[in-house]
């Protein structure tokens, strides 16, 4: 459904229900956007406010606004998993994205931190790689 | 959407919208049933319990994972009536317990954490129970999902306590892309079933426990059923098909193939989890991906017990109650209702659930189509497609003496009394 569609039928609730039915209907024309519904949407929902509980918020996160390496890093580790970690603040913990390449993941720090980390800046594929040297070896 | 499908779409709901102005706080119900609010929101709220004189309990839950604050536990709250217009006129809180599950159980309150179940008794008409808690059972593991230790009890003595997976699927990393199930899933042992216990004796561990059913993911909603003397159970299916599974399925799938089930649950019996799952559109258990499945691939037959009725994916049932009043019509006796808290991954196709639901029974098994009973706890469209932004949520159901249900949110706590007061 087209928005202009949409919004020419807003005139009951019943199609206002309608509407939301299908927000993500219209094809995302970002990289970083499209990588983002595959990889992090899910959890982290359309709206990167995360759902109460389950899994936190991407909107006013410190690792999001903050160093794009320690960010790269971060995500490549996953989350905290010990129960006692004050640090993750949800029910899930975010497994360890190392499947991704560097520039598809810049893409998507680059998005996250375009639309909720208040412009704080892009990420590049190079900061990614350098991440990823940071990194444990895997076990 | 065609236009076809919008005037389908007007066709079939928008009689069921018209009920919604301010009366009944916004919910819609069947034709007859009336709404009163019993209390605004007493914060967090999980489940509720309704003692014999009308006092009403609800546990809170603060979930420690969101920044949890011990000073911050509000404890059970305690509602009492006191001119006789079902509106809360004292409201108190006590203890310390921060959890689920709550039940009356031969006078006693009995209450639930992540970790234990407790009891409390009263000294006559008293709202705050003077005596300090007694535990029951103590020493569950403390985990940070499916943590709930919710539970129910038969007519003989016995307690049944619901002991989630700490996990998805059981895959050697959990939600992890492509990661594969570990087998054996070592945690079926000590989790991921049902344990049941004595229901009065003091003191007992999770070793105390019989195990009485197992493949259960997470049970929140347990219930005996006196009509069929025989434990029901929902369960939450497994999440993230697609995103684990990205070349087996789509994002569609996900949101709609794994059923929430709805069980008369069978001692020794197993429900698949995490090897199957119940697909709503197959009708048939499957092999999970993280055991080999590719979403056509059934299990083997027998192996595993198929559901009652197979609800919508992700709705998450969270409570569960066996309509005995008198108030309702006849048609509702016997009947099961059933407590959807509503999606969150079903992103990015469009959240659902959030509703209580009526499964018509007799002889306890099923005896028509289940349909809505309460709906509209959103308020209307999710904005963003997100759960933070619902109104409310249902998560608790109670009965009381009059046959009056009662629904608690979990959004602000607000509660909830529904009556029939006829054609």
């Amino acid at each position: 459904m087209s928005a202009v569609r949409c919004a020419g039928a807003l005139s009951s609730l019943a199609l206002l229900a309608a509407c939301a039915s299908e927000p993500e209907a219209r094809a995302p024309a970002d990289p970083g956007q499209a990588a983002y519904a595959a990889n992090c949407l899910a959890c982290h929902q359309a709206d990167g406010r995360g759902v109460p509980g389950f899994q936190p918020p991407l909107v006013g996160s410190a690792w999001v606004h903050g160093d794009p390496k320690a960010l790269a890093a971060f995500v490549l580790t996953g989350g905290f998993s010990s129960v006692t970690r004050k640090e993750s603040a949800s029910e899930n913990v975010m497994p360890p994205f190392t499947q991704l390449d560097d520039a598809t993941l810049a893409t998507i720090l680059s998005y996250v931190r375009a639309k909720f980390g208040e412009n704080s800046g892009p990420v590049s594929a190079e900061e990614v790689t350098a991440a990823r040297t940071l990194l444990p070896p895997a076990h | 959407m065609t236009i076809a499908r919008v005037a389908l779409f007007l066709l079939v709901f928008a009689p069921g919208l018209s009920a919604f102005a301010a009366e009944n706080d916004g919910l819609v119900l069947p034709k007859g049933f009336t709404v009163t609010v019993v209390h605004d929101g007493v914060g967090l709220a999980r489940h509720i319990a309704i003692r014999d004189n009308g006092d009403i309990y609800v546990t809170t839950h603060q979930f420690p994972f969101l920044g949890f604050d011990p000073a911050k536990r509000i404890g059970v709250v305690a509602l009492r009536d006191t001119n006789g217009d079902h509106k809360a006129d004292i409201v108190q809180s006590f203890g310390d317990n921060d959890g689920t599950g709550i039940a009356i159980y031969q006078g006693m309150l009995y209450v639930s954490d992540d970790v234990g179940v407790y009891r409390y008794h009263f000294d006559g008409n008293e709202l705050i129970p003077k005596q300090p808690k007694e535990t029951v059972i103590s020493g569950f593991p403390l985990e940070r999902t499916h943590a709930d230790k919710t539970f129910t009890f038969d007519d003989d003595g016995h307690i049944y306590v619901n002991v989630g997976g700490p996990s998805n699927s059981c895959q050697q990393q959990d939600r992890a892309p492509g990661s594969m199930g570990q087998n054996p899933c070592p945690l079926l042992e000590h989790y991921g079933g049902i344990w049941r216990f004595d229901a009065n004796r003091l003191g007992q561990t999770p070793k105390d426990g019989a195990h009485y059913a197992t493949g259960m993911r997470n049970t929140i909603a347990l219930k005996w059923n006196k009509d069929a003397n025989a434990l029901y159970a929902t369960i939450h299916g497994r999440d993230q098909l697609d995103t684990i599974f990205p070349k087996l399925f789509t994002a569609e799938d996900n949101a709609e193939r794994v059923a929430e089930e709805f069980h008369r649950i069978v001692e020794g019996g197993n429900y698949g989890w995490p090897y199957a799952y119940y697909d709503t559109r197959l009708k048939a258990r499957i092999i999970a991906p993280e055991y080999g499945g590719d979403g056509k691939k059934r299990a083997e037959r027998g192996k595993y017990l198929d559901p009652l009725i197979a609800f919508p994916a992700h709705w998450a049932p969270n409570d569960l109650l066996f309509y005995q009043g008198a108030n309702f019509p006849a048609a509702y006796r016997g009947g099961a209702f059933i407590a959807f808290h509503g999606s969150w991954n079903r992103a990015p196709v469009a959240q659902a659930g959030y509703r209580v639901v009526f499964v018509p029974m007799k002889k306890g098994l099923p005896a028509g189509q289940w349909q809505t009973f309460a709906d509209n706890f959103t308020g209307g469209p999710l904005a963003d497609n997100n759960p933070r932004n619902a109104r409310s949520r249902p998560v608790g159901l109670a009965l009381d003496a009059e046959g009056a249900l009662y629904i608690v949110d979990s959004v602000r706590g607000r509660i909830w009394r529904v009556t029939y007061a006829g054609s």
